[in-house]
Order: C-alpha cells, then structure tokens, then sequence
C-alpha cells in the first residue's frame, strides 16, 4: 500500500494506490435541511440511468430517513460496527480507515449486502414516534427526530470501489475526478460492491456487470449539473469542481462552503475514501449522531449554518442552491444581490438575497372588507 | 459346513459390489490427452469412460489480493481425449449445491482449464502466468451453461417473484425487434452497448481468454473453445474443448493448470481453488 494525504482525516493514510488528484474534482453540496425527502432526484436518476433489464433495484441516488433508514439495509452501521467507530482527536482522526483495517487477504474492509439487504428501500424508516396503534412497521423504540439523506456516489478522492477492483476495471476521470466502471472491462466480480463503504455500486444480474452513479458526466462535460440536482424541488444541491483546502478559492462556491465556512462535510470521513459529496448537517438532531456521520466538525457547522442569516455571503450563496442548471463554478455577492457565474466570470443567473415582503392589513379600506389571511 | 458357509458369503458379498460398480478410471500422475478418432460429444459420453484420470489437488488462490480465506474444493478429476487437432478436457468435481444464478451477493460454479501460451521448459507462475509467460484459459460458468440450455431473457428467471410495470424500450412507439427497439433497450445495459455481455442468452457455456498474470485477463478470440457442462449427483461434470497447444504432439509435454469456483462459497474472480501445473502428455495414435 502507498502512503497517501486524506486532508479530511488531517493525515497520511495507507491507500492501495499512490496519491493522484485529477485536474479538477467534480464536488457537491446537499443541504439536508431542506431535503423534504420527495424521491424526485431518485426518480430523475432512475429513468434517465436505470431503467434496463437487471436495473431494477438500483438507485444510484436513494433519499433515507436517519437514523433508521439505509440503502441497502444497515449499510451504515455495518461497517461503523467492523472499524470499531474510531475516535477522533480534535481535527484529527486517530482510528483506523477501512484501508488500514483490511484483514490479511483482502484489499479493504468491507462486506457484500445480500439480496435481501436491497428489499425493502424506505420501508418503515418514517414512523418516528409510538402513536401507530395498528399495522406498526417497527418495533424499534424512535425517537422524535429525524431527517433526511439524500445520496450519490461520492466520487471519492480515494475510491473503495477502484481500490478493491483486482483487474482495474473502475478508473477516476483525470479530468474531473469522476468515477467509473468500465463496461467493457468488468467481469462482475462484485468486490466493488464490497468495497463500497456506501454501497454505491450494483450489481447488474441481467448485464453481468456492476453500475454505479456517473455523475452524469455528459452533462458535466457541457457545464451542466447532473439530473438530480437541476430536479431538486427542494433545491437542496449545488455541484461544482472543489480544491484541496490550501488552494481553496474563495470565488468558488464548493471552497467557500467546505473549506472557509466549513458549513458542509463528508458523510462518514472515518472510512478514509475524502468523500466528496459535502452534506450541510442537520440543526435539529442530537450532535453525537452528526458527529458520527460527518466527523468531528459537525457542531461547528451547525452553529454556522444556524447563523447564515447574520452572513449576508453565507446566505447569498445558499440562495444560488438549485437556481440554475448551469455549472456555478464562480460566485460574487453584492448587496443583496448574487450571482452564480462560470469559469470564464460569464452571469449565469442573478438571485435577490431577500424577496420583497408586502404585509396586507387585514382591512381593505379601498373595498371596505375585512379579509381573512390564510397561513 | 459352517466355515465353508463363513468363507463364501464375504466372498460373494465382494463380488456383488465389485459387479454393481462402474470400473473406477485408471489414476495417473500426469494429463495424458488420450488419441481417440473423435472427441467426445458431452461430458457424459461413454468415451470417457476408459480414459485415465488424473486427480489436481486444489488449493486456495493465495497470491494476490482478495484472497480465497478458507480452503473449498479440495480436488479435481481430470481427464483427456484428443482427436489430433483438438483436445477435450473432462473436469469432474464434488459440490452440494448448484449455483447457476449470478446475482447480488450469489456467485456461481465454475472451472477453467490453463496451458501456458507455448511449449516451454518452465511454465510461467501457474496464478494465471506472467509479463513475458503468457497463458490461454478455457473458462466455464454454470449460469452460462443454464442461459444456453434455454433460461429466458428476462428478470423472472432470476427474481421469479418479480414484477415490472414497464421498460423504457417496450414503449408502445417502439416496434418489437426494430433497431429503435434495440438501440434503446442498450442505452440501459451500459456492458451490453459496449459488447461486454456477461450474463443472459448466449450461444455457449465457455469463454477463451488469455493472460499475462493476475488481473490481466483478456478475452482470446484467437483460440476458438467450445464446451458444456451437466449436473451430475453429487457435483458437476463439464467438458472443455480447445486446440491442442501449439507444438504438443507425442513424446512432449507441456503444462497445465485448474482452477475450481463454489458459487455457495461466494468464489469468483480471485476468490477461487486453483491448482500447480501438472504435465501435459499427448497419447500416441494407435495404428
């Protein structure tokens, strides 16, 4: 194994592969504050990706109520469970990856869900309190809150998948840091679908190969974003390209976001992978769970976030989420205006920080009628 | 009278067994491709039947990451008929269970035969070769030998329980068949558009490949293979048929390899049961 720098772990790790960062790394932001759980991005991504023969259980974007709910069962607690949940110190993560736990014979640490791990998607995971007298789902005791994940393939800056693969049939774009299988080349395996901390790959039975999220790279190639993010209804994605954090931009929306106000941060960086899809954790459940799913800067970004309406920029570039399909590589706030730009400083869409408020007095002296507001 | 009585039965017990048993197939310490006039049409045909047998211990694939953790089939019989142009394998193992259904998290049962690419005092490493020492692989599955004995194309014959509602290209606007049919049903099996079909209706149970160590394995249209294998009581029985290597012939030799996958032990690709390299002898034709 070589010796590699994951700057979300604040230090080198062992990797299967030496380090080799693309040209640019294709990133994204998910607010999960607004993410209303509607299964749009599921469906975009379903008919536009997984439609076919063998297809049917895939989803390469699935939404899952936390802390219940998993794609495939349990995925997450899982493997929480074999790395022994590592502990951190400060910025620095001290326990081990799931490179640095791979028992003798096996490239990582991992598992292979079976078939009946993929059953039942959203299942019993929104009954969050007692009150269901008949027909209750679960018996777990849940507590009162929850809220909801959207995920993707991560992308990773140091792939599970790719390192498990014994004949390199997954590569990372040099590009733009996406990650593939290569159709041609796989033999369907399934290691990558063990290697997976996320679970992110799929098996094809019709095919005979697995698939996984592509980011749907030609859109990217055009500067456009990816499916499930331009169907957002809830316009909780933004997606972009994003630098390590000693060349973070402050013009660049995913820098700003990760790297200068550490609002958003990776889902479960303990595995090691530098995930890099950036989640704006949730205000409103306990820390401690925050801080197992998205380390130990999870508190600090609540309470960024909590106060984003006091930060003009910080708003103002929240404001730009789900506003264009364009690729928002560029921004720049003035007043209370924003605007999302690409590479070349060319507008691609101009948004009002604040909408203008009309108050309507219950009393129309012009018609001399009282009206009834509704909520 | 009594003694006569106790020496006979055993002995008679002894016939009786020997007679209801099919006479077990001469052991031998290397593969000798016995000469016949014509291969053998399956790997049930009685032509196997007086040809001798050589037994490749098996032992798990331990030389590059994923590794096979725990020992499965600890053996494989082997045998060989050659018609001077081609010879036919007989691989025969154990296995409980049938695993012919390639699908999340199930893995299926398959073998492979290997001979080094040419005749060489010292074959290359018997895992799969190396740079410089290539080797041909004759690979069999069993879900590929259950697609060609007539599984259907569609999800049911995997997931029986399953229903879908609608595929993109059984779209009313597409006429069934048509290359506007076809060229959609493609755009949702990504391996299939690229000519990389793994799984579903195929014309054969066997694939060539060729490789120069692990992870390097290609497909070899080079060298045309054919093959089939049949469940038998207590495991499988699979016939490989491929050209004799290039330069065997009668008092030459050259090497060759096993290599068994358990489906119901979750093996394949790297996870597997290979053997060393046993000689490879070819039968002088008789007169």
């Amino acid at each position: 194994m070589a010796r590699v720098y994951n700057w979300q772990l604040g230090r080198e790790m062992s990797y299967w592969y030496p380090e080799s960062r693309p040209k640019k790394q294709f990133a994204a932001v998910f607010d999960t504050n607004k993410c209303i759980a509607c299964q749009t991005c599921t469906l975009a991504c379903k008919t536009t990706w997984t439609s076919g023969k063998g297809q049917e259980y895939m989803l390469f974007n699935n939404v899952e109520t936390k802390p219940y709910g998993s794609y495939p069962l349990a995925y997450d607690v899982k493997l929480l469970n074999m790395i022994e949940a590592g502990k951190w110190s400060g910025k620095t993560y001290e326990g081990q990856t799931i490179f640095e736990s791979a028992p003798a014979g096996e490239r990582v640490m991992g598992w292979r869900p079976e078939q009946v791990d993929y059953s039942y998607p959203n299942t019993g995971e929104d009954d969050c309190s007692g009150q269901v007298d008949h027909g209750a789902l679960m018996q777990l005791p849940h507590m009162n809150w929850f809220f909801y994940l959207a995920r993707i393939c991560n992308h990773c800056t140091y792939p599970a998948c790719l390192a498990s693969c014994p004949r390199g049939s997954i590569y990372k774009r040099p590009e733009d840091g996406i990650v593939l299988v290569d159709q041609g080349r796989c033999r369907g395996y399934q290691e990558c679908v063990r290697g997976c901390p996320y679970k992110k790959v799929f098996f094809n039975p019709m095919t005979g190969t697995s698939e996984k999220c592509i980011a749907c790279f030609p859109k990217i190639e055009q500067g456009l974003q990816p499916q499930c993010f331009v169907n957002c209804i809830g316009k909780i994605r933004m997606a972009g390209f994003l630098n390590t954090p000693d060349k973070a931009r402050a013009d660049n929306p995913l820098d700003y976001l990760v790297h200068i106000k550490k609002v958003a941060l990776p889902l479960f960086p303990q595995y090691g992978l530098e995930p890099n899809v950036y989640y704006i954790p949730p205000v409103h459940v306990p820390a401690s769970f925050n801080r197992q799913l998205f380390g130990p800067g999870a508190d600090a970004a609540v309470e960024t976030y909590k106060s984003a309406r006091k930060d003009m920029d910080l708003a103002g570039l929240l404001c730009l989420f789900g506003c264009s399909e364009s690729l928002m590589t560029r921004w720049k706030r003035t007043g209370d205006i924003v605007v999302g730009m690409d590479d070349s400083g060319t507008q691609l869409v101009r948004v009002p920080i604040s909408e203008p408020v009309h108050v309507r007095t219950s009393f129309d002296p012009v018609q001399k009628l009282v009206r009834i507001n509704c909520p | 009278m009594r003694r006569r009585k106790l020496i006979v039965l055993p002995a008679l017990v002894v016939l009786l067994f020997v007679a209801g048993c099919k006479k077990a197939p001469v052991q031998t310490t290397e593969v000798i491709a016995v000469a016949a006039a014509q291969l053998p049409s399956s790997p049930t045909d009685a032509a196997w039947d007086n040809v001798p047998e050589y037994l490749a211990k098996l032992i798990p694939q331990d030389l590059v990451e994923p590794r096979l953790a725990q020992a499965s089939t600890p053996e494989v019989r082997v045998q060989a008929i050659t018609n001077g142009t081609d010879v036919a394998f007989r691989l025969r193992w154990l296995d409980s269970e049938q695993n012919d259904t390639a699908k999340p998290g199930s893995f299926v049962d398959a073998c492979a035969v290997q001979v080094p690419t040419k005749l060489m005092p010292n074959p290359p490493a018997p895992q799969m070769g190396e740079a410089g020492g290539g080797v041909q692989i004759v690979y069999w599955r069993a879900d590929w030998q259950a697609w060609v004995n007539g599984r259907e194309d569609n999800i049911k014959s995997i997931y029986p329980n399953a229903e879908v509602t609608h595929y993109p290209f059984q779209a009313q606007s597409l006429e069934k068949g048509s290359p506007e049919q076809k060229e959609m049903a493609k755009r949702y099996a990504p391996a299939d558009a690229v000519g990389n079909r793994r799984q579903s209706p195929r014309q054969s149970p066997v694939e060539s490949l060729l490789a120069e160590g692990p992870g390097t394995l290609a497909s070899n249209p080079a060298v045309a293979v054919k093959g089939s294998g049949v469940r038998t009581q207590d495991g499988w029985a699979v016939m490989m048929v491929r050209p004799l290597p290039e330069g065997l012939a009668p008092k030459k030799r050259t090497s060759v390899a096993f290599a068994v996958w358990q489906g119901s032990n979750k093996e394949g690709g790297a996870r597997k049961m290979r053997s060393g390299w046993a000689p490879l002898a070819v039968e002088e034709k008789k007169p």
